[in-house]
């Protein structure tokens, strides 16, 4: 595959009022990448997603999408979040519609396709999922992985260049931890292009191509999983280290 | 004229049950038609209250909604905070007065009533907008949805879901308070059974029968809300999909249930 940049971000920043929430920061995706962002709450990675989905605002820097800047004035945000997925911590599953029209409704109203397409398309990811049989289920009657994976389908449906996640297992049980990451490790394996918030560090050891460590708004660390997790070079990724293992 | 409380009102229901049908279908036509056109009002009113506007971003429209907000707040404060009689009395005495509009009584009644419902509803409909989990306007934004989009798809269903049991009240309030109409002079029960007490002076079992009449109008209505209201939520249990589901729509795609493993979890039925 041809070494591409789909994400540049350039010296990003975002404040709330006074307090500082991302300071200066910097990195590349590349196509196929599976790029994931780790460190302690509060450190500002899910800021830093939303911010590249344009559910934040960023106060200074700039974010380039194939080397166009996605904070432009003339800059088309709805087809800009076609393109690149999100799947959320609280699933944010659209509660007055079933599976199948959760899955569904994306692909036709905003991408315009036939019903028929949509569902067609909407079916091959439930099933990817293994939410198939399940498309009758309104979300209030599914468990939270479920929900989830339901979740992912919906984002895999509008066929996105890149899907970004966050936090997708934190407000799961264990057992449910397990189904989500299992569908996560699958799409890695077929070369989606992902960025995921995590606080699962084995798996993000095991499925990205590229770990980026951050504390206090800013990257600490970041290169091959091998790397950071094998060969940490910052205190603070060691003592972030020793903290998990120790737990 | 019979002598026991009973006999009297079988005796008046007897000789006047025309009049009084006649007075709760003008009730109720007034009631559910106003609280239509209220509802109406008062989504489009409630729907523009509730768009974003950025001052830094789109300075025009910031301004332009600005002001119609302004006006539509002005509407909602007036009409909630002063009594529909003096209304009814102002704009049918006033609108041939003042504009030279020659409203006609029943045009007069469904605008006063539907004005008033509106006003309410407005604020019903902005708080059922913003009871909404933001996260669902995030998961429809993620996807790419316009504002509209988003709007129409799945902000407002779900509003219109948790709003249905005030929409009831405003029904039913509707329906007892068209009496004030009575003082513009339209005949609905409330002045139907004040003339029928008054013809024979038998104002204990007149109104004794029409408020029988108006808990049987509203409780009815309130029990056909509830029921649609149940409508909406759909199904508490759902079917697995584990045949082919595609067959009968495309014929194209070949479902095949190979995830039959996680169903032992639990099928939820009968929740």
């Amino acid at each position: 595959m041809e070494e591409k940049n789909v994400f540049r971000i350039k010296h990003l920043g975002k404040t709330f009022g006074t307090h500082v929430v991302l300071k200066d920061i910097d990195f590349t995706v590349n196509t196929g990448d599976v790029t994931c962002i780790i460190g302690a709450s509060g450190s500002g990675k899910s800021t830093l997603l939303r911010c590249m989905n344009l559910l934040e605002t960023p106060t200074s820097g700039e974010i380039l999408y194939h080397d166009e800047p996605i904070t432009g004035k003339n800059f088309n945000q709805s087809s800009y979040r076609a393109k690149v997925g999100m799947v959320f911590q609280s699933f944010n599953l659209f509660n007055n519609m079933t599976v199948l029209e959760n899955c569904m409704v994306g692909v036709t109203k905003v991408l315009k396709k036939s019903k028929e397409e949509a569902r067609e398309t909407a079916m091959f990811y439930l099933e990817k999922v293994g939410m198939a049989p399940y498309i009758n289920a309104k979300p209030r009657q599914l468990s939270g992985g479920q929900k989830q994976r339901v979740a992912i389908a919906r984002a895999l449906a509008m066929k996105p260049e890149v899907i970004l996640f966050d936090e997708p297992t934190s407000a799961l049980d264990p057992q449910m931890v397990g189904e989500v990451l299992a569908v996560i490790r699958t799409l890695a394996k077929e070369g989606f292009t992902m960025i995921i918030v995590t606080h699962e560090m084995a798996f993000a050891r095991d499925v990205s191509s590229h770990v980026v460590f951050m504390a206090d708004g800013v990257i600490c660390e970041e290169g091959a999983p091998e790397e950071v997790f094998g060969n940490p070079k910052t205190a603070k990724m060691q003592e972030f280290l020793t903290r998990f293992i120790n737990n | 004229m019979p002598q026991t409380f009973g006999e009297r009102i079988l005796y008046i229901w007897e000789r006047y049950s025309g009049s009084f049908m006649r007075g709760a279908a003008n009730t109720m036509v007034i009631a559910l038609i106003s609280t239509f056109i209220g509802c109406i009002i008062g989504f489009i009113v409630g729907i523009i209250q509730t768009i974003p506007t950025d001052r830094k971003k789109n300075p025009v429209k910031w301004f332009i909604i600005g002001i119609i907000k302004f006006i539509l707040n002005v509407y909602v404060e007036v009409f909630r905070g002063t009594p529909m009689m003096a209304q009814a009395m102002f704009i049918y005495f006033g609108s041939a007065a003042l504009f030279n509009i020659n409203m006609g009584m029943w045009q007069a009644a469904f605008f006063i009533v539907s004005i008033n419902t509106g006003a309410y509803m407005a604020e019903t409909v902005r708080g059922g907008i913003l009871s909404i989990d933001p996260g669902q306007t995030e998961g429809a934004k993620a996807i790419g949805m316009t504002h509209v989009q988003t709007m129409v798809n799945v902000i407002l269903p779900q509003a219109l879901r948790n709003i249905m049991p005030q929409i009831g009240n405003n029904l039913i309030i509707n329906i007892k308070d068209t009496c004030v109409l009575s003082v513009i002079g339209i005949v609905e029960l409330f002045y139907t059974t004040k003339g029928i007490a008054g013809a024979l002076y038998t104002y204990f079992e007149a109104f004794a029968i029409t408020m029988v009449i108006y808990f049987i109008l509203t409780f009815a209505c309130s029990r056909i809300l509830r029921f649609w209201e149940d409508k909406m939520d759909g199904p508490d249990n759902f079917d697995l999909a584990t045949t082919d589901t595609l067959a009968h729509t495309s014929g194209m795609y070949s479902y095949k249930a190979k995830t039959a493993g996680n169903l032992n979890s639990d099928s939820r039925e009968g929740r």
